[in-house]
């Protein structure tokens, strides 16, 4: 996509998405990815790409990371009871979290950190209906945005709370964007109900916005239809939003 | 930016594909900035970060949100659409996506003239980056007015 846009001076980093200066907590390794970046000042006459060889450390790490908590579901319940069993579990862990970083990344959705049982609520009810266009009216909740579009940054500030509840727990590292999915997508009640709303979103068949929330929504390689992702998508344009 | 071979199969064909049908949009005229221990470095980041208070990004964003270089992390969230990038670093450590803290170090050891009073912020993803020519002029003559020398894009 450089050679596209055709930057003055870019430097092409080997890290994974996300991670665009390579090592958290490492000022030395973000520092020394941008001293070269900026070195291209300096030393380039022309539009210049230029390889970064250097590994981040700590790639792969999280390859056999795995949850200590034991969430195995309950069979008996509703899909919205077992959902707040999960989240009441997890609560202790993300507030742990949030003491110790002094922040979060939740409330993207417009929802307030306290509010994450409402939300959870909110989402297994959609799960369980299918209904993923209605307006979600949820009370004293302010969301940032419409549906169905609100339904992936609902997601994700339940991945948001699940992962600040795994960050915190006794271990070697927090799990990355693929160790968090594998577990969310294969143990957790979480994972279930995004998979359910994703089928509601492509039940909505005669909204080509619901199958784009769809892509949104479910990260590649966890949908259970193929790829979640819709082939033909016409992507919307919003100069002013 | 990563891999390909690092990619799930589906987002590599799915991002090879927008990569052979993005539009060339380059080059634009070269310049060549002051020293960089004489110069102001700004950020423009393209992961749909803003501040709580701002409007979200949302699907086609064109627009930008401006981040004051003394903005707080725990006033920061991401509203990028994409749910396949790894969002847990920047939960960790803010600097790995916005390296304000790296820039004032630098700033402090003297190896830039100094840190820019506003930065900028996008929601990427967009199939073609023509599209941004208005907003990217706009804050180009921000940063000029800004007395930023020098800026430093961070794609996610």
């Amino acid at each position: 996509m450089s050679e596209a846009v055709v930057p003055p001076r870019a430097l092409w980093v080997p890290f994974p998405l996300g991670r665009p200066l390579g090592a958290v907590d490492d000022s030395e390794f973000q520092k020394n990815v941008m001293r070269t970046a900026f070195r291209l000042l300096e030393t380039a006459v022309e539009p210049t790409i230029e390889d970064y060889e250097i590994q981040a450390p700590g790639e792969g790490f999280n390859e056999n990371w795995s949850c200590p908590l034991n969430l195995t579901p309950e069979s008996s319940g509703s899909l919205t009871e077992r959902l707040l069993a999960e989240v009441a579990l997890l609560r202790p862990w993300a507030i742990e979290t949030r003491r110790q970083r002094g922040r979060t990344l939740f409330g993207a959705s417009g929802a307030q950190e306290d509010q994450v049982d409402e939300m959870a609520r909110a989402f297994a009810s959609i799960a369980e209906t299918s209904d993923v266009t209605s307006e979600l009216v949820v009370d004293d909740v302010a969301w940032a945005f419409e549906m169905p579009l609100l339904l992936r940054h609902i997601a994700d500030d339940l991945r948001t709370f699940y992962h600040e509840a795994v960050a915190a727990q006794p271990g070697d590292n927090a799990p990355d964007h693929d160790a968090l999915n594998r577990w969310i997508f294969d143990e957790t009640v979480l994972g279930e109900a995004l998979l359910l709303v994703a089928d509601g979103l492509t039940k909505a068949s005669d909204s080509p916005m619901a199958q784009l929330v769809r892509g949104l929504l479910i990260p590649e390689g966890h949908y259970r239809g193929g790829s979640a992702f819709p082939q033909q998508t016409n992507f919307p344009i919003n100069p002013e939003t | 930016m990563v891999r390909l071979s690092d990619l799930h199969p589906v987002e590599a064909e799915h991002l090879a594909a927008r990569a052979l049908a993005m539009p060339a949009t380059g080059p634009g005229e070269w310049v060549t900035p002051r020293p960089l221990d004489q110069a102001t470095v700004a950020i423009v980041s393209t992961a749909g970060l803003h501040r709580r208070i701002d409007l979200p990004f949302t699907v086609g964003s064109l627009d930008y949100r401006i981040i004051p270089g003394d903005t707080q992390f725990d006033d920061l969230v991401l509203s990028h659409i994409s749910a396949n990038f790894d969002r847990s670093a920047f939960g960790q450590d803010p600097n790995i996506v916005f390296p304000i803290d790296r820039l004032r170090e630098f700033a402090s050891s003297g190896e830039i003239g100094g840190v820019a009073r506003w930065h900028y912020s996008f929601m990427g993803a967009m199939p073609d980056p023509s599209q941004f020519e208005k907003a990217g002029e706009e804050i180009g003559r921000l940063m000029a007015e800004d007395g930023v020398d020098v800026a430093f894009l961070v794609p996610i």
